[in-house]
């Protein structure tokens, strides 16, 4: 990125990022809190916190998977979702994971949009923190909210991210290419 | 029991890789959690806020909490707040969260307040209005502004009143709902000359906006509101444009995004004493994403120039012009603090001050306004665990 090959910048420089720190035992222990309270009072669609993505995976290590960020409230991720409900259909042994970048209140909502795509069988999770920004910095820094949002993760978990529909041929062949 | 704690949580970590979720120990109720959420939100003043300052200097701020929206003034720069008064008697679900915003502008003893009643359909809502005459007391009974009464996309309604009347615009589907061959969405004005009491007929700014990004709008020289929004350019490319009310659109950004996605980030205009546009927002385009500044005087485009940490997710910005100095606020998160960064033109020349932290926080915040009174130009920042936070940035 630099975005000065096209423009200039506004004076000043901009900060360096600085680094995550490793989660504080506190937080750990909340979210532990947090996840236990999900599995007992939702089994449908659980809360993403902070280390949720660790937890997603960690459980799928060495194996490929779609990660597909997606709201109630986004006007294209219907067709997003339907998308990948085909592809499911398609290919059994696709693993998708959806997560809801909206907020627990939407869960019924969330719940009977996914029965009307199709994607029942998915892993689902919303957003549980007041501050989404703190989750998608935890997802990824140069992810700015835009939704439908894609990670394609091959078996090694090397990821790419895409904003947008993508179109059913690339999923297809990222499917046959990755998904064995 | 924390071991028994940790076991419990490692089997959610595994069971987090089985697609078919089978907790047969622990039969879950299903919306609990959803409930204790949506109780949280019904409850507690919704982050996003409108703020405006009167003649007088007092500070008028408009807030929703559960399903009304309030009013209420401060005579010293928010440390202090009149009783709120109501300002919808019949309590409605009222959008109130990042670019979805409650609108306040007070003119002389008129209060005009507007805001987006969400309906049960998706993407679906009405922009609503209420007014005062008599100093923010009692409200007029609500009214829907957009004349298309059906359940489907009237939201992120934007306010400019002056003492003619009161301008609101908005994004609309009308035009293309159930048309799948319609690119995107509306922008839609109305207008009241009779301070609140009617609007004229609906009047349609641009076919092809973008969906779900908030609109900017400022006065022009002769009063005519200017409206800014993200625009859908061909088939997908959405940057940004921008139209006096009744005239063509101009075209005020050339990223080339192309996506077909919701990318909830709109853009913010001022509009100086000299007629120039000053305008900021955002774009994920891949060869440069992020905030950039742009100053427009007449047919003459000035450089994009971009400012903000990309990697503390810059975003979110408004301009204003105070005294002929341009100012730029936005919000930044760096992992601990939501903040809000401010940067200010030096001369003319393109060059600027260094970026500084104007307030930060710990928990969840809304976006930044940046407003004036007579005498000086404010942050006002809406936030979570500190309150609202008041900064004086000029003089």
């Amino acid at each position: 990125m630099n975005p000065a090959k096209r423009h200039s910048r506004v004076g000043g420089n901009p900060e360096k990022p600085r680094r995550c720190l490793p989660q504080a035992i506190a937080r750990l222990v909340a979210s532990v809190l947090v996840s236990l309270l999900a599995f007992a009072a939702q089994a449908e669609i659980r809360p993403f916190a902070v280390d949720s993505l660790k937890q997603i995976e960690t459980a799928r290590q060495g194996k490929a998977f779609i990660l597909g960020f997606w709201s109630a409230n986004c006007t294209h991720c219907p067709a997003e979702l339907r998308t990948l409900a085909e592809l499911a259909k398609r290919h059994p042994k696709l693993d998708i994971v959806l997560v809801a970048a909206d907020t627990p209140a939407e869960i019924p909502e969330l719940v009977r949009l996914a029965e009307e795509y199709g994607l029942t069988r998915q892993a689902q999770w919303v957003f549980a923190d007041a501050q989404p920004e703190r989750l998608r910095l935890a997802i990824d820094r140069r992810w700015y909210g835009e939704l439908p949002r894609t990670y394609l993760y091959d078996r090694q978990h090397r990821r790419e991210g895409r904003s947008g529909v993508i179109p059913a041929e690339a999923l297809e062949s990222w499917v046959v290419e990755h998904v064995k | 029991m924390v071991s028994k704690l940790l076991t419990l949580f490692a089997a959610g970590l595994l069971s987090a890789g089985v697609a078919a979720h089978d907790h047969a120990a622990a039969k879950p109720v299903a919306g609990d959690y959803a409930k204790v959420w949506l109780q949280k939100q019904e409850s507690a003043p919704r982050l996003a806020i409108a703020a405006s300052f009167d003649e007088q200097g007092r500070l008028w701020r408009a807030r929703v909490v559960g399903r009304q929206i309030f009013v209420s003034h401060s005579t010293d720069a928010g440390r202090h707040f009149s009783p709120e008064i109501a300002v919808n008697r019949e309590n409605e679900l009222i959008s109130a969260d990042g670019e979805a915003r409650p609108q306040l502008a007070v003119v002389g003893q008129r209060v005009y307040v507007s805001w987006t009643q969400a309906l049960p359909q998706p993407f679906a809502g009405h922009v609503r209005f209420a007014v005062s005459e008599d100093g923010g007391q009692t409200f007029s009974e609500p009214v829907t502004v957009n004349d298309d009464a059906r359940p489907i996309t009237h939201r992120f309604n934007a306010m400019l009143a002056d003492p003619q009347g009161v301008t609101l615009a908005w994004i609309d589907k009308r035009d293309g709902s159930g048309n799948r061959d319609y690119t995107g969405a509306a922008i839609y004005t109305a207008r009241s000359s009779d301070g609140g009491k009617s609007f004229a007929a609906n009047q349609k700014l641009a076919d092809h906006s973008c969906e779900c990004c908030r609109l900017g709008i400022a006065a022009d020289g002769d009063g005519t509101p200017v409206v800014f929004w993200r625009h859908v350019f061909g088939k997908n490319i959405r940057d940004f444009a921008l139209a006096r009310v009744g005239e063509p659109l101009q075209r005020v950004s050339e990223d080339g995004w192309e996506i077909d996605a919701c990318p909830h980030h709109g853009g913010a205009l001022a509009i100086a004493g000299d007629g120039a546009r000053h305008i900021v927002w955002f774009t994920g385009a891949a060869n440069g994403p992020g905030l950039y500044y742009r100053r427009i005087a007449g047919a003459e485009m000035g450089q994009a120039q971009a400012f903000g940490n990309l990697d503390q997710q810059a975003g979110h910005p408004q301009v204003a012009v105070f005294k002929g100095q341009v100012h730029l606020v936005w919000r930044e998160y760096d992992g601990k603090h939501n903040q809000i960064r401010t940067q200010n033109a030096v001369d003319r020349k393109n060059r600027w001050s260094k970026p500084q932290t104007l307030a930060k926080t710990t928990g969840a915040a809304d976006d930044p306004l940046l407003i004036s009174d007579q005498k000086a130009l404010w942050l006002i920042w809406n936030t979570a665990n500190d309150g609202l936070q008041v900064r004086k940035l000029m003089p």
